[in-house]
């Protein structure tokens, strides 16, 4: 079988429980460079060719789908959080805009479910350099874990916390659906693409990825830029569901609230409330 | 005032040192100055503060100069204002306040950017 004409891709998991908590943090994981120069210059011949905004041909071509599609970095921090045997995306659309442009709106993409479980990433791809000066896209860090509706989005601006992907081409990244995000304005000339696509998860979660030894889940901090936006310790609380979900654990999560685990805080004995059935260091 | 008006001013002033000014001219410059007064324009100010204190930190900002959307910094440090209150000393008024309704979809879910403050200003 062709790499092309694979429907689901596995290999080995490439993140450790840490980068894994920090993804559910922060709702995203920028992977710079992993894509070989020559690719990416085969990646932009075929953005110029097949202009259109949803080249979903370039799928087709087995180059493309063994450097970016199936990276070993990428298909690696994939697996980790969506599981062996991850189905491989069908769809490709290419963010493709002349510069300078202003920015697009603050958005969440559409038909986004707000949930616990991680069963699908979105990935973005950067065939060319793309410095601050060419529109790279922003996100807003542990904004996965706020409720906003596109609509309800357009007039904001600034956003205290939001990090641009400027990145040099051949960059990767991973996103929760939701996370909010918009085009940053650019003021050089030029094209700039950027490819979007999907994987799914295939098979129930478990903690297959790489285990730190010394990982150690009560004093873990479950808490991170998501906190700015939310009441105090909502999102450690979130966070600490999902990635116990990813853990295959979601049974044992429980939050009992007040000062009870998982929030952080220096504490001399276990959290009170440490769900059963969690490893210890 | 604005900078039309204090140009027009200026040169009405100059033209009487010199002895140049004519009570048509005087007439016209009058007229023009109070057709400016008709076109002032409304600045808005959008700030997300932190809660619903205006003396909590803003985290996020969008600001409407005459009509025109002006991107804010990605640097919030350069931002003009960093409290409500920091913008009303500056002379905005503010004329919406935060959306309590807001607080009462739900204790386990946060809803939308901070708590958003509306302010205006006339040029």
């Amino acid at each position: 079988m062709s790499p092309s004409e694979m429907k689901t891709y596995d290999c080995k998991p490439t993140l450790t429980d840490s980068q894994v908590l920090e993804f559910c943090t922060n709702g995203y994981l920028m992977l710079e460079g992993v894509v070989p120069d020559e690719t990416n210059r085969r990646s932009l011949d075929y953005c110029d060719e097949f202009s259109n905004h949803e080249p979903s041909g370039i799928l087709g071509q087995d180059w493309f789908v063994e450097d970016v599609i199936v990276n070993p970095v990428a298909a690696g921090a994939v697996r980790s959080l969506l599981g062996a045997n991850f189905h491989l995306p069908v769809l490709m659309s290419n963010h493709r805009v002349p510069c300078p442009q202003g920015p697009t709106h603050w958005h969440v993409d559409g038909n986004y479910k707000h949930q616990h479980e991680l069963n699908f990433l979105q990935v973005f791809y950067y065939p060319q350099d793309t410095p601050i000066e060419m529109g790279p896209t922003q996100m807003l860090p542990g904004s996965h874990l706020i409720h906003n509706k596109a609509r309800f989005m357009c007039h904001l601006s600034g956003i205290r916390g939001a990090v641009s992907t400027a990145a040099p081409a051949g960059s990767i990244f991973l996103t929760v659906y939701h996370i909010w995000h918009r085009r940053g304005p650019s003021t050089a000339t030029g094209m700039r693409n950027l490819l979007k696509y999907f994987y799914w998860r295939t098979t129930p979660p478990k903690r297959d990825w790489v285990i730190e030894p010394d990982f150690d889940f009560a004093t873990a901090r479950y808490d991170g830029p998501g906190q700015n936006y939310s009441e105090q310790f909502r999102d450690a609380v979130k966070v600490a569901e999902t990635f116990l979900w990813l853990c295959g654990k979601h049974e044992s999560f429980r939050n009992l609230g007040g000062q009870s685990w998982p929030l952080p805080a220096n504490r001399t004995d276990l959290p009170y409330g440490f769900p059963d059935g969690l490893p210890l260091p | 005032m604005t900078e039309t008006q204090r140009q027009i001013t200026e040169s009405l002033v100059n033209d009487l040192q010199n002895g140049t000014l004519t009570e048509a001219q005087l007439r016209q410059k009058i007229a023009d100055i109070a057709a400016g007064s008709d076109k002032k324009r409304q600045d808005v100010l959008y700030l997300q503060a932190g809660n619903t204190s205006p003396a909590s930190q803003v985290i996020g900002m969008t600001y409407i100069e005459a009509g025109v959307l002006k991107e804010a910094s990605s640097d919030p440090d350069e931002w003009h204002y960093q409290t409500v209150l920091d913008a009303v000393q500056d002379g905005w008024r503010i004329i919406s306040f935060p959306n309590m309704a807001l607080l009462a979809m739900s204790d386990e879910e946060a809803y939308g950017l901070g708590f958003e403050f509306i302010l205006e200003r006339w040029r």
